[in-house]
């Protein structure tokens, strides 16, 4: 039975070679067992996926790449052209794809392992949130299904993609916004709200909810607020709470408001399995 | 043996989250083990005055849709390790939970804890009955005004309906000069209309809105109204406490005049 599917990886994904004598149907059954069988070995990785050996239909290619990621945590970012296997255009891909939307949204095993805040999923969306969530609609029609005409203009779309978007307005207590690039908010994030991003996250206001950016695992992406006074900052995998209020401030409410008229810009990032806050200075702006 | 007790009032602002955060802090006080579960999903807001809101990260709602572990979602409180929190879910709505989801929860943390107190959204419905739909024992909360009086006894007729075991009677913020003056209810003119077993009175007190504001919960400390909360967890767990003489805040002077009108 090993015959009729053979997996083959390289760095940057894998090549299924499929026998072109069974039918579609049995064929799906052995690509789940093989995947359900080595699903551990592959964990959480993130592949670009080829097919070689038949002649598949986009619909055939996507009923395998459902059949993978039902079996497996693998998450599958971008299915190849037939022989196009060569590591270069692959590894090009995966990382366009990373960056932009088209991430196949399956939050299971990875999100609870980051012990990740999990609020948002496919929450909002009119029923339950009283919240005009502001969602871009790459995200909504973000399907498997889309992903292949998607992927296939990668480059293009990742350079639309990441030029982020821009919404003006006060997140309040209950509405998350959540962004598939980069994210620039005009305006306040208030405490029990939840701005989140691929990408980075630029609040022009006061950051006093909870913010997360690279929420695909990416670290290397930072939360720039004008007023950094978070509940919670997660980055990456990374997640800081706020410290815990000062205890015996009698005139609460007085001091708040002096230390605000103090405020200066403050930027966050993480290093080493940390998230540091400092103040935005010229420095900080060389680093990124 | 452990109990499920359930904080209701049906009129919002009466102070159930308080008295929940109260009652919860001072059982741990008496070494008991307890959790908080706040089920005013959309609202929450029990975390906010036990000063532990920005440790949330798995909530009520992540729990049963089975999204994560109930341990991960039990948040320690900083000072008694003893006293857990369950926090709601704030982009969610009541709908979200099922009172048979509620039962199930509640019947798995029976087994960890000595007590677990139920915080219940304002108002009789989804929330309320979700949150009522596990509990063993009832705290109505009132004010003593018509308002939070008539809505009370709503509440007691309903959990009377519902059979529940034992109900019992928290009057909050009650002024004693107001009473006095006969500008307010008497605490016997309140519990002729409910009829129910009075478990505490709680004065009101300025030191409340600082405690809630800081996060600090003042249960067991010298203000009137903390005593009031930690005679209220005695007897909760069974012991016999004379109810505290609600005008003794008089001061120095207030006392020598007492002494001379004599």
């Amino acid at each position: 039975m090993t015959k009729e599917v053979v997996i083959k990886s390289n760095k940057y994904g894998m090549e299924l070679i499929l026998s072109d004598q069974l039918p579609f149907q049995e064929l799906l059954q052995i690509i789940g067992e093989k995947f359900r069988e080595s699903g551990n070995f592959f964990k959480n990785a993130k592949m670009a996926v080829s097919f070689s050996g038949r002649v598949l239909s986009t619909e055939e290619e996507i009923k395998i790449v459902d059949v993978i990621m039902a079996n497996s945590d693998i998450q599958i970012v971008s299915i190849m052209d037939q022989g196009g296997l060569q590591e270069e255009r692959m590894k090009n891909r995966l990382e366009a794809a990373a960056d932009a939307a088209g991430i196949p949204r399956r939050r299971t095993a990875r999100r609870a392992q980051t012990t990740a805040a999990t609020e948002e999923g496919e929450v909002p969306q009119g029923k339950g949130s009283d919240a005009p969530v502001k969602k871009p609609e790459s995200v909504r029609s973000t399907k498997v299904s889309s992903e292949k005409t998607h992927l296939t203009h990668a480059e293009k779309a990742s350079a639309v993609d990441l030029q982020g978007g821009f919404y003006k307005g006060n997140l309040r207590s209950g509405q998350v916004l959540e962004c598939p690039a980069s994210v620039t908010l005009i305006g306040d994030v208030n405490p029990g709200a939840r701005i989140e991003s691929a990408g980075n996250v630029v609040v022009l206001g006061a950051l006093k909810g909870n913010a997360c950016a690279g929420m695909n695992g990416d670290s290397s992406c930072f939360i720039f607020a004008l007023d950094m006074q978070p509940i919670q900052l997660q980055i990456g995998d990374v997640i800081a709470k706020s410290p815990d209020k000062v205890k015996d401030s009698r005139h609460l409410f007085k001091k708040e408001k002096a230390v605000q008229g103090a405020y200066s810009p403050q930027i966050a990032v993480a290093r080493e399995g940390t998230i540091y806050v400092e103040p935005m200075t010229k420095g900080c702006l060389d680093k990124l | 043996m452990s109990e499920v007790i359930v904080i209701t009032s049906g009129k919002g602002g009466v102070g159930k989250t308080t008295t929940t955060a109260n009652v919860g802090m001072g059982l741990a006080m008496l070494n008991k083990k307890v959790v908080m579960i706040d089920t005013d999903i959309g609202l929450r807001n029990l975390d906010v005055v036990l000063g532990l809101e920005n440790r949330i990260v798995y909530n009520l709602v992540d729990v049963v849709e089975g999204k994560c572990r109930l341990k991960q979602a039990l948040i320690k409180h900083k000072k008694y390790p003893e006293l857990c929190l369950l926090p709601s879910a704030q982009t969610r709505d009541k709908d979200a939970v099922t009172p048979e989801q509620m039962i199930e929860l509640v019947n798995e943390l029976r087994e960890e804890f000595d007590y677990v107190l139920l915080d219940c959204p304002a108002g009789i419905e989804q929330g309320f009955k979700n949150a009522v739909a596990g509990a063993d024992r009832a705290l109505v909360v009132t004010t003593p005004e018509v308002s939070a009086i008539r809505d009370a006894d709503r509440i007691v007729g309903l959990l009377e309906a519902g059979e529940m075991k034992r109900i019992d009677l928290i009057i909050n913020r009650i002024r004693m000069d107001m009473v006095k003056r006969g500008d307010m209810l008497k605490v016997e003119d309140v519990c002729d209309i409910l009829s129910i077993n009075l478990i505490g009175v709680v004065p009101d007190d300025e030191q409340i809105v600082v405690a809630t504001n800081q996060g600090e919960p003042l249960v067991g400390g010298s203000s009137l109204a903390g005593q009031a909360y930690y005679n209220i967890c005695n007897r909760i767990v069974g012991e016999e406490v004379p109810f505290m003489d609600l005008d003794a805040k008089k001061g120095l002077f207030g006392k020598l005049k007492d002494i001379f009108k004599k």
